[in-house]
């Protein structure tokens, strides 16, 4: 009995110690993402995106001769779990570094907690104004939703050149922001806000409002939205018989999108941050590298969080010392050219880059245009 | 270390918030499927205040006023509607307040209240306000198992006619375990706010109100003890399952359908069960 | 005209309500239980729906099998997870119903994937115009007639057969059935294969709909047919018909008149309140 204990605890002690031995020298940078709940799809894309970036980082020779390593937990995009996790990632995992691949509530409980420690984190689709409002230490990667509802004004007023557009928003953060940068440009561009209408991430069936927006008769209708709301939008709009553009954003962004919406999602056009048609090689190395790990191609939020990893890594390599600090100052400082486009950030840790907009042709998103009227898409800065 | 008191607190919280909901459900008798409602209210109320700069132990009093204020409400409501219906008007209450919270930019809307301040003396400061209040709530709900009041509260759960009967004032009764029950939930939703330090309207949906109302049940309903320990191990179940990533939530949920399924009377039925084996050895 | 489409719409949303809420009263006015994992039962349903269909198999076929085999799910449901809590308070086996809920629904993740699944062609998405400029596909309008269909055959059955005979019976009162030689175990087998039958059709026939399902698409139907049963003034049948329609039309309504006030669901619990402080034991009621 005492013989079989031994050798079992030897084992278990192997086992343990192992990973340890091999990650000896390595770098810890924390991750959380939804990984079990409602948010699963949209938290398992992100964590494949970010391992995807630290084995690319990884076989070029890690960080200084140093191997980059996630440790990844599951916040149910939950604040009131990712929060706690937040304190054990930066306490006892050690982490130099963390990441988000979450929603805006955990990332902002989350942010609050790096801050207070000192400890650099990058969020990498959360769209919550206030995430990068916790403090120097908190950064985004992506656009804040008023930054693409503007860009989403001046596609359909100036671009594409319909001035009656309805608008059905999504009841969250992101709707709701989106909707206000797209109001706030809207006059600029000529645009007449015909109706508004509202529906809750819950939502698959939409006929009532269908029918209403039919009744309006509009040039576009500029719906935000998930794949999975603005797949069965798209599909009720047309079976209704409403031929006009359809201009999402961002959260579109999906091949499940197309598979959902099927034919109807021919000449959707969307504002988001991955150009498929991009001739940079990062962008291409992602898209093919993706789809060869995930078995599936790739979408927004796998982008955001392989942007989000090389954004670090790169920090990470030119930070002056291991020190927090150093790093902070490397992130903010950051230049870098990655799967979502060239990087950098403002005074407040926003992403400043161009918005890449895409279209639905024979089944694929494709290169539609891209916006990179600095002005136009200025985050905010305080 | 402030890892374990994190986890603490959100274990305090917890407590305090199922044995709120305990008094309601477990010792009056009352289904409520709506209780995150008042954890919300009392989250909102408490946040708005300590951002203009009043100190939390202040900021939850008028955070428990609050929500009990509205927990008579619901109390007037569950003297018309009974059982069922009851349970599902209170899960109205729930959706209600979600509802409304969201449309209010003066509550920060759909974008929530972020940047609440930490308290005095910080993560450790707050458990030990979290630990009072919970020791407080404990010992309240001890004393009125004990007093003439728990005595009524049990015979209306038993059975309302029956204890009308008795010239017991069932809807006096009814109301002081509401008003009591979401004062409770109130504190509990002020220490939370500055736990987390952000809220929004989907952290007090109905998901919320099913999640305590499991802590009850599979404690024991109107076991003091037995809820206690659910909801400390509910709290942080999550937490604790990190490892089995995929399968975390399907543990979750199939924990507490076998705990019900094979051990019906949950936490405190068990360790009854086992005590009186030993008794009989 | 617009006020016609409205109604319309509603209506079709109504019969989805009514189909899943059905399941739910006739499982209440058996055992006075709260169902909540009968939603998991509507996802499955919806899930063998669009995999048959997908491997090349007719929508009739794909909604009867999954028909069937959510029918006989169900009776395990309640030989399993119902019928040994019968005797205890209706909370543990509420609490339990929900435990089982959470579990399926990540079991769905696990096996289906978390991204869902969609038909590769969809049937029946015909349009048909109905009047002038007013479009219905196909599928919403075979929701609103099969619904009617199942319903109005249920309803034959209760009233004329023996077995509606004795299932009615053992609603009103299961001990004085028995005594009159009713198998009421029997009875509650039927009822639970009825009931969980009628949410695969839904299921499937939401899918046909969003041409999206999901492991979560019963969140939502498992608190709102709840609301619905109880709008109906519980165990009642016809009641829980008339509140799935009602709730579908208010809230057709509601989405464009108050959505800026108010959330769907804040505008359906509003009414469900109001309709149970004046008339508490719901819309409609025996009694």
């Amino acid at each position: 009995m005492t013989k079989i204990f031994k050798s079992l605890s030897f084992a278990v002690f192997m086992a343990l110690s192992l990973p340890f031995a091999a990650f000896a020298d390595s770098i810890k940078i924390g991750f959380n993402a939804p990984l079990t709940g409602f948010a699963a799809a949209d938290g398992n894309s992100a964590r494949v995106g970010a391992e995807l970036a630290v084995e690319q980082v990884n076989s070029a020779g890690g960080i200084g001769g140093k191997q980059l390593e996630l440790v990844i937990y599951d916040d149910q995009a939950s604040p009131k779990e990712s929060a706690p996790l937040a304190v054990k990632l930066i306490t006892q995992d050690n982490v130099a570094a963390g990441i988000s691949g979450s929603y805006s509530g955990a990332t902002r409980a989350a942010a609050t907690i790096y801050q207070e420690s000192n400890v650099p984190y990058i969020s990498a689709y959360a769209v919550h104004p206030d995430i990068t409002r916790a403090g120097d230490y908190v950064f985004r990667t992506s656009f804040v939703g008023e930054v693409q509802g503007r860009a989403g004004a001046k596609l359909i007023g100036e671009m594409m050149g319909h001035k009656r557009v309805v608008m059905i928003t999504l009841n969250n953060d992101f709707g709701k922001s989106l909707a206000n940068g797209f109001k706030e440009k809207a006059g600029d561009f000529g645009i007449e806000i015909v109706n508004e209408y509202e529906y809750s991430i819950k939502d698959r069936e939409f006929g009532a409002i269908v029918s209403k927006a039919k009744s309006d008769e509009p040039g576009a209708i500029y719906a935000s939205g998930y794949f999975f709301t603005a797949g069965p939008l798209v599909r009720q709009l047309r079976a209704a018989g409403i031929e006009v553009p359809v201009i999402g954003q961002e959260g579109y962004d999906s091949q499940k999108f197309i598979e959902i919406a099927g034919p109807d999602a021919e000449g959707v056009i969307i504002t988001t941050s991955l150009d498929r048609d991009s001739a940079d090689a990062v962008t291409q190395d992602f898209i093919s590298g993706f789809e060869a790990k995930a078995g599936y191609p790739s979408d927004m939020v796998a982008a955001s969080a392989h942007t989000a990893v090389l954004v670090m890594a790169d920090a990470l390599a030119r930070a002056a010392d291991e020190s927090a600090a150093a790093l902070r100052e490397a992130i903010a400082g950051a230049s870098v050219m990655a799967s979502t486009g060239q990087i950098s950030f403002n005074a407040l840790g926003e992403v400043q880059k161009d918005v890449q907009i895409q279209i639905v042709k024979d089944g694929n998103w494709r290169h539609y245009a891209v916006i990179s009227d600095t002005e136009l898409l200025a985050p905010p800065a305080e | 270390m402030s890892y374990e008191i994190a986890v603490l607190t959100s274990m305090s919280i917890a407590i305090l918030f199922a044995l709120s909901l305990n008094l309601i459900t477990g010792f009056c008798g009352q289904v409520s499927l709506g209780h995150a409602a008042f954890y919300g209210i009392g989250a909102y109320v408490a946040a708005m205040l300590t951002k203009a700069d009043l100190a939390l132990p202040i900021a939850l009093i008028p955070a428990a006023v609050m929500a009990g204020l509205v927990g008579v409400l619901v109390g007037i409501a569950s003297l018309r509607v009974r059982h069922d219906f009851l349970a599902i008007t209170t899960m109205g209450v729930g959706f209600l307040f979600v509802g409304i919270v969201r449309k209010q930019d003066a509550l920060g809307g759909e974008i929530g209240i972020s940047g609440i301040p930490s308290v005095a003396f910080g993560r450790p400061g707050l458990l030990l306000l979290a630990l009072v209040c919970m020791v407080l709530f404990i010992l309240l709900s001890i004393y009125i198992r004990r007093s003439w009041l728990g005595f009524a509260f049990e015979s209306i759960s038993d059975d309302e006619d029956t204890a009308r009967t008795f010239g017991i004032d069932v809807s006096k009764f009814k109301l002081l375990a509401f008003v009591v029950g979401t004062a409770g939930a109130g504190i509990a939703g002020g220490l939370y706010a500055h736990h987390i330090r952000f809220i929004g309207p989907d952290s007090f949906g109905f998901v919320e109100s099913i999640t305590v109302l499991a802590m009850v049940i599979v404690g024991g309903i109107g076991s003091i003890a037995g809820v206690a320990v659910a909801a400390a191990v509910l709290a942080t179940l999550p937490l604790w399952l990190q490892f089995v990533d995929d399968y975390k939530l399907l543990i979750y949920g199939s924990l507490i359908f076998i705990t019900m399924r094979f051990a019906p009377t949950g936490i405190a039925g068990i360790v009854h069960t086992l005590w009186q084996k030993r008794q009989a050895k | 005209m617009l006020a016609i489409e409205l109604v319309i719409q509603g209506i079709v949303q109504g019969a989805i309500y009514a189909l899943i809420a059905l399941g739910l009263v006739l499982v209440y006015g058996l055992l006075r239980i709260l169902h909540v994992a009968h939603a998991a039962l509507y996802t499955l349903g919806a899930y063998i729906g669009v995999i048959i269909v997908n491997q090349g198999g007719h929508i009739i076929f794909a909604t009867a099998v999954a028909m069937v085999a959510v029918g006989f799910v169900g009776i395990g449901v309640y030989r399993f997870a119902y019928k040994p809590l019968l005797d205890k308070p209706p909370l543990i086996a509420l609490i339990a119903s929900i435990g089982l809920f959470i579990a399926a629904e990540e079991i769905y993740r696990i096996i289906f994937g978390a991204y869902g699944m969609s038909f590769a062609q969809p049937p029946l998405q015909q349009q048909i115009e109905l009047f002038k400029g007013f479009h219905l596909s196909t599928a919403r309008i075979s929701v609103v007639i099969l619904s009617i269909l199942f319903i109005g055959v249920l309803g034959w059955l209760a009233a004329s057969t023996r077995t509606g005979i004795a299932w009615r019976a053992t609603v009103s009162d299961a001990g004085m059935a028995a005594s009159f030689g009713v198998n009421i175990e029997k009875v509650r087998y039927i009822n639970f294969f009825i009931g969980s039958a009628l949410a695969a059709l839904a299921g499937v026939m939401v899918a046909l709909l969003n041409n999206l399902v999901e492991p979560t698409m019963g969140a939502v139907p498992a608190y709102k047919a709840l609301a619905i049963i109880v709008l109906g003034g519980l165990g009642s049948v016809r009641g829980t018909l008339v509140a799935s329609i009602a709730l579908g039309i208010i809230e057709s309504f509601g989405t464009i008149y108050l959505g800026h006030v108010m959330d769907r669901d804040a505008i359906a619990f509003t009414f469900l309140i109001i309709v149970l402080m004046i008339r508490p034991q719901g819309l409609l009621t025996r009694r």
